[in-house]
């Protein structure tokens, strides 16, 4: 290449990769924001406070005829941290990041490009527990006539629920509570929810 | 910075091709080449833990371009030759031998490897942008000319300053804004809420910390540093501040010429990537090896060899 060429390459290597940014495009190869990026600003703070052991169990499944089975992530082969994100985020109706983040504050031109060109809003329109149940039965080679197909997913799992007053005087020691298990059909899911006292927890049961 | 010779030229021609000598290029392919095959191991290891012949997951929610090839569930017994296809080639490329081909095969595996990984729950991670970035530059540079295996074989007469001047220079760019366009990110969709008080930095080390519960004894199973730190909201806006103003300045690390303050700049980031590891487990701890493009590696080359060679000797009269 001449240095006229060259320039001529990096003019628009950066307009690409720098555009991205300025349309907040953030399909890989190509990011406006890292991971953590977005904040929603709130009177509350709700996290999951996981359980090693009831995880490593995994889902409380039913089959079409009845049975009761448990499904970890080594019946559907998948990594610890991936599994972790299914059972305690999806499963409980929690996207990935960037889909929270996808049309948080955007501006009139990106708002145009991305209701015509991506469509509707992930974090509005999809169905992440449902996500899972038609994922594990492929995974497992469960067709729809199979009597052995999984029909009901549990996942049960504590959530602590923070002020913002707690939070900003670093007091993390008297959260709300709650207890909440996420019940995933072909119909839907739905979210049943029993308060408990100790922060520190008490095994969750199966 | 002693390879930096100013001249009556346009702007543009002083910042990217007058930084560098020819053989520089050469050398940072080498080391950027190693520690790449270190940082690319690093990413994909939970993939090779599977039952190479048990289930093939189906994502839940496929990366877009699994999405449009028809990719929707993982071989598990794939990603093993993939990931050794991805390393090898890493090595090919440092060393220069096969060079471009060589950076297609990264691409390539690097692409399907965080494919897969990202599919299962559709989290897509950053870590491999800056990689893709870079690479691209590589290819599209005379990086294989240059103290590479293929050079030497081919009496190679290498390369001229500015050709190896541009794509350093266009590298440390693209890494200098990966951070500037981080903070602007963060503005841009959360303003200064992001950093008020403990901001997203507590409510990260709370979630974190607490996504595995806590023992019987009442500790948090992992992470306890972040538990600690999240107690301490003044400590993380300190924090949180310097990640602002670092963000905020690093673009002018590509107008320092002193080589020394380059690195403490550059200690800082890496710092501020291994505390994200230890307190968040954020995977982008071997970033920092691609720093290399921020320096004159033809004299550290130079330098490790004299010092390699001087020990032979020693060593073999020791014997």
């Amino acid at each position: 290449m001449t240095k006229a060429k060259t320039k001529l390459f990096l003019i628009g290597y950066f307009l690409v990769l720098f555009g991205a940014v300025l349309l907040r495009i953030d399909y890989f190869p190509l990011s406006w924001v890292p991971m953590y990026g977005f904040r929603e600003e709130s009177e509350f703070v709700t996290v999951a406070v996981g359980d090693l052991k009831r995880r490593d169990l995994g889902f409380s499944a039913v089959r079409a005829n009845g049975e009761k089975l448990f499904l970890s992530r080594r019946d559907l082969n998948m990594p610890p941290a991936n599994f972790r994100r299914l059972y305690q985020e999806r499963a409980f109706g929690e996207g990935p990041p960037q889909h929270a983040r996808e049309r948080a504050a955007l501006i009139a031109f990106n708002r145009w490009w991305y209701e015509t060109l991506i469509g509707e809003d992930p974090a509005k329109t999809a169905d992440y527990p449902r996500d899972i149940l038609n994922s594990v039965n492929r995974t497992l080679e469960l067709g729809p006539d199979d009597p052995r197909r999984i029909v009901q997913l549990e996942a049960h799992l504590d959530f602590a629920t923070f002020t913002r007053a707690h939070l900003d005087e670093g007091d993390l020691s008297n959260p709300k509570r709650e207890r909440r298990i996420a019940i995933i059909t072909p119909e839907g899911t739905s979210l049943v929810r029993q308060p408990i006292d100790n922060f520190k927890g008490a095994p969750i049961d199966g | 910075m002693a390879d930096y010779h100013p001249r009556h030229r346009s702007i543009v021609d002083r910042f990217f091709f007058d930084w560098f000598s020819g053989e520089t290029l050469g050398a940072v392919r080498l080391y950027f080449g190693i520690g790449l095959a270190l940082y690319l191991a690093s990413q994909y290891p939970q993939l090779l833990i599977l039952d190479a012949f048990g289930p093939q997951f189906h994502y839940t929610i496929p990366i877009w371009y699994f999405h449009l090839l028809g990719i929707d569930h993982n071989i598990p017994w794939l990603n093993l030759p993939v990931m050794i296809l991805m390393l090898a080639a890493c090595l090919f490329f440092a060393f220069g031998k096969w060079t471009k081909p060589a950076i297609i095969v990264i691409l390539i595996t690097m692409f399907y490897l965080k494919g897969v990984r990202d599919s299962f729950t559709g989290d897509v991670h950053h870590r491999e942008v800056p990689v893709f970035a870079l690479l691209i530059l590589f290819l599209f540079s005379k990086c294989n000319r240059v103290l590479g295996i293929d050079a030497r074989r081919r009496g190679s007469q290498g390369i001229e300053d500015w050709e190896a001047s541009w794509p350093l220079r266009a590298m440390q760019v693209w890494i200098a804004f990966f951070y500037f366009w981080a903070l602007m990110a963060k503005l841009r969709v959360s303003g200064l809420t992001w950093f008020e008080n403990g901001g997203r930095i507590q409510e990260t080390l709370v979630a974190r910390a607490l996504r595995d519960g806590f023992t019987t004894n009442g500790e948090v199973a992992n992470l306890s540093l972040a538990w600690e730190l999240a107690q301490r909201p003044d400590l993380i806006f300190l924090c949180g501040a310097a990640v602002f103003i670092f963000e905020l300045l690093i673009p002018l690390i590509l107008f320092v010429k002193e080589w020394r303050w380059r690195l403490v700049l550059l200690i800082g980031a890496t710092m501020f990537h291994i505390s994200n590891f230890l307190l968040m487990n954020v995977q982008f701890y071997l970033y920092p090896l691609l720093f290399v493009v921020f320096f004159d590696m033809a004299k550290v080359h130079r330098a490790l060899k004299a010092k390699l060679r001087l020990r032979a000797p020693a060593s073999a009269t020791a014997a």
